[in-house]
């Protein structure tokens, strides 16, 4: 799993791309965590790329937002795709975390 | 093997990811458009199987068939040779008591004829009768005896038994005889074995007849066989690959035009990956789930209003902090836990001095505590990445957190209340927002100074000279448009930011599109002493495209790469057509991005740090738009630069239309 990340003024947009499985997840939450200690939760996870989510995955996620809630905060998550989107549904997580649709949007929310 | 080939076949459309971690919605979606190739192979594979059996059915039944015929034949030669045998016996137990009356009564002439009589009549190869010397009185070849005469009385042994021996190709008996008041003698038959070649290979045929009969049947059979063990052998195949851990449906099942075993086979797969889709959503909502809660019902586990307050304080996203007046906290939420990089439960009890470094802020407490001051107070305070942050990818992160101190009145103590939120993303909005201001302004101001001038001065010559007013007018309407441009941009970054920027399409005649834009940079060109090269196809598409939008976007690009290159340089154009795409290249040898900047000059109001960008007048909007129109019309801007050397940008648009 390749991830970028990518500053828009102070928020940092993190992409990865590719499947988010039992193999990808330690490595992907470490980043993310990295980053979210970094910014102090200014963190946008673009979705766009990944195009499926296994158990593991889903767990990691929700480590994050957990992890988050704890300061009132949730994940932004903005770009998941149809089956992304209703893993989230299915497993009634999606109220856990922040949906938006692109980006830009998600960047705007932290005004 | 076999199952290894199958993963090979079929990875790149089903995710065959190891066993645990299947995907849990994606494994259906990809999978009906590959099912012909592994069933196809299952095919082949089914019917290998079953040709494995034929062929050894096929070797057993040949083997058998030598062995019977082998058999066959050793029975039969045993069967002659016990028959020759029993001939030779017979025959020596007729002529022994002949030839016994005749030696005793001397009567050797009737003798020799006796025995040779009897060897041409019994077909036998040696007849004669010796005394126990070794002298031959009889033979039934004449030459071989050697006792003309015989003696009154000769020797006697002690009788021996018949003996009667075979082998192969012939019998050979010994009879002893017993001569009364003369001695003994003995009798020495010997016969080949009868040889029946016809009646050996009429048996041989029956076998070779039988054999090949069996040999046809049990082919017959096994086409019918293996038509029936077709798909019997492919669910074998499917089960064996299962055993490796292969689970996708799209490799176990089974074509059904093998048989009737495969539609039910390929019925339980379905509906097990169904099943197992079905656990594994359910083990994540499991393992997902109950977590989902934790907040909440910790929060409402607490007693009452104080619970109530709690989970209040903790759903608030700004950070509170209530310090008594040692300054000791006294109560922190959640959130501030998390701006000040703080365990929650070390929280109460902590000096504030030890969590917020920030001497202003520390000040304002102290005011608070010592009662000087009494209102509120607001300081935002800029924060390196925080210690606990690696180096690198978060390096140069600078948080912006503002605290607000309010004292909190109580008739004993002087406490305070602290907020704390993160305005980091807010200051950096407003920054970009007074940069955009103040090169907007003055990006405004050029074209609006010249029209003035320009206007004086035709107020003020134009009446004499009306080439003067024409050339004025000229100027004017090349800056007022070039105004229009400006409040255009602007416009359509506000709809950006507002996510309501839209295109029409409409039919976009590129050849005209290009000699507009020639036309509008060759006197900035000619002034700046650049080259501006053109390089067009001979044949260009008509394109279903934003006109206004995609004009704008590539007078941005051209813009860009005349204003950024220095006198003598060239700018060159180069548009490149296939089936599939157009590719608008614009390169220039300017000043060049750095890379440090590269990634940021698609952000709105963003300029690069270089001062030789900073003399020039801009609003740092013309790529944001420029790569949003690209992205709209389903294409995409990208970047090559090298630092005073010059940048090459390429606009990439999907062309569906045919050329024209």
């Amino acid at each position: 799993m390749k991830i970028t990340e990518q500053r828009q003024g102070a928020v940092s947009v993190i992409r990865p791309a590719g499947p988010l499985t039992a193999a990808e997840a330690p490595q992907f939450r470490q980043h993310v965590e990295r980053e979210l200690t970094a910014n102090l939760g200014r963190v946008v996870l673009d979705m766009s790329e990944i195009p499926y989510v296994d158990s593991a995955g889903l767990e990691a996620l929700l480590e994050i937002t957990e992890q988050m809630a704890q300061g009132a905060q949730a994940l932004r998550l903005c770009g998941a795709n149809k089956t992304v989107r209703e893993v989230l549904t299915l497993t009634d997580l999606a109220p856990l975390f922040d949906h938006f649709d692109d980006v830009t949007t998600a960047v705007r929310s932290f005004l | 093997m076999a199952a290894e080939q199958i993963h090979a076949v079929n990875a790149p459309a089903a995710p065959t990811a190891p066993t645990g971690t299947t995907p849990i919605v994606a494994a259906g979606g990809a999978a009906p458009a590959t099912t012909t190739t592994p069933r196809a192979r299952l095919l082949l594979r089914g019917e290998s199987a079953v040709a494995s059996i034929g062929i050894g059915a096929a070797v057993i039944l040949l083997a058998a068939m030598t062995a019977l015929s082998w058999w066959t034949d050793r029975a039969q030669r045993a069967q002659v040779a016990q028959w020759s045998t029993e001939h030779v016996r017979a025959i020596g137990a007729t002529l022994g008591g002949s030839i016994e009356t005749l030696l005793s009564q001397g009567e050797l002439s009737q003798l020799r004829t006796l025995v040779a009589d009897a060897a041409r009549a019994g077909g036998l190869a040696q007849c004669r009768v010796a005394l126990p010397d070794g002298r031959v009185v009889a033979d039934a070849e004449p030459s071989r005896i050697n006792l003309q005469q015989l003696p009154e009385r000769w020797q006697r042994e002690t009788a021996a038994k018949t003996d009667v021996a075979c082998d192969a190709s012939r019998v050979v008996a010994t009879f002893p005889l017993s001569v009364p008041n003369r001695g003994s003698a003995r009798l020495e038959i010997a016969a080949p074995l009868a040889a029946m070649p016809g009646a050996r290979w009429e048996a041989q045929a029956g076998v070779g007849t039988i054999g090949a009969a069996t040999l046809l049947v049990t082919l017959v059979m096994y086409r019918k066989l293996r038509a029936r063990l077709r798909a019997i052998g492919a669910v074998r195949e499917a089960l064996m690959c299962a055993a490796q851990g292969e689970r996708a449906p799209a490799v176990l099942a089974v074509n059904p035009a093998l048989g009737a075993e495969a539609a039910p086979w390929n019925a339980l797969v379905e509906e097990l990956d169904a099943l197992r889709r079905h656990a594994n959503l359910e083990q994540a909502r499991q393992a997902v789930g109950s977590r989902g809660r934790i907040g909440s019902s910790s929060a409402s586990s607490g007693d009452g209003a104080r619970g109530d307050l709690d989970a209040a304080f903790d759903a608030m996203p700004q950070g509170l902090i209530l310090v008594d007046e040692k300054l000791k906290v006294r109560y922190a939420n959640g959130a501030a836990a998390v701006f000040l990089q703080a365990k929650r439960d070390q929280l109460p009890h902590t000096d504030v001095s030890q969590l917020i470094a920030q001497e202003e802020v520390l000040a304002g407490l102290r005011g608070v505590s010592d009662g000087t001051l009494r209102r509120k107070t607001t300081i935002e305070v800029e924060q390196k990445a925080p210690p606990g942050a690696a180096a690198g990818a978060a390096a140069g992160a600078t948080t912006v957190l503002r605290f607000t101190i309010r004292p909190v009145r109580r008739e004993d103590s002087a406490s305070a209340m602290i907020m704390i939120e993160d305005v980091t993303q807010q200051r950096v909005a407003n920054e970009s927002r007074n940069h955009f201001v103040a090169h907007a302004t003055h990006e405004l101001r050029t074209p609006l100074t010249n029209i003035r001038l320009y206007v004086e001065t035709a107020i003020d010559e134009g009446e004499r000279d009306p080439s003067v007013r024409g050339k004025c007018l000229n100027v004017i309407n090349q800056e007022a448009r070039r105004l229009e441009r400006i409040v255009g941009e602007m416009l359509s970054v506000a709809e950006i930011e507002a996510g309501s920027l839209k295109i029409t399409r409409g039919d976009l005649r590129l050849d005209q599109l290009f000699e507009e834009l020639m036309a509008d940079f060759a006197q900035q060109a000619q002034e700046k002493n650049i080259t501006l090269n053109l390089r067009l196809p001979p044949k260009l598409p008509v394109l279903q495209a934003d006109r206004g939008k995609i004009a704008v976007a590539l007078h941005n690009l051209i813009g860009n790469a005349l204003k950024y290159t220095p006198e003598g340089g060239s700018v060159t154009v180069a548009v490149d057509v296939s089936a599939r795409e157009l590719v608008v290249t614009v390169s220039d040898t300017g000043i060049g991005i750095s890379e440090d900047d590269q990634p940021r000059v698609f952000e709105r109001f963003y300029r690069a740090q270089d001062p030789r960008v900073e003399k020039v007048t801009g609003t740092g909007l013309g790529l944001t738009l420029a790569r949003e129109v690209a992205r709209l019309h389903g294409g995409e801007i990208t970047l090559k630069s090298e630092l005073n050397k010059g940048s090459t940008f390429t606009l990439t648009l999907p062309c569906q239309a045919e050329a024209a």
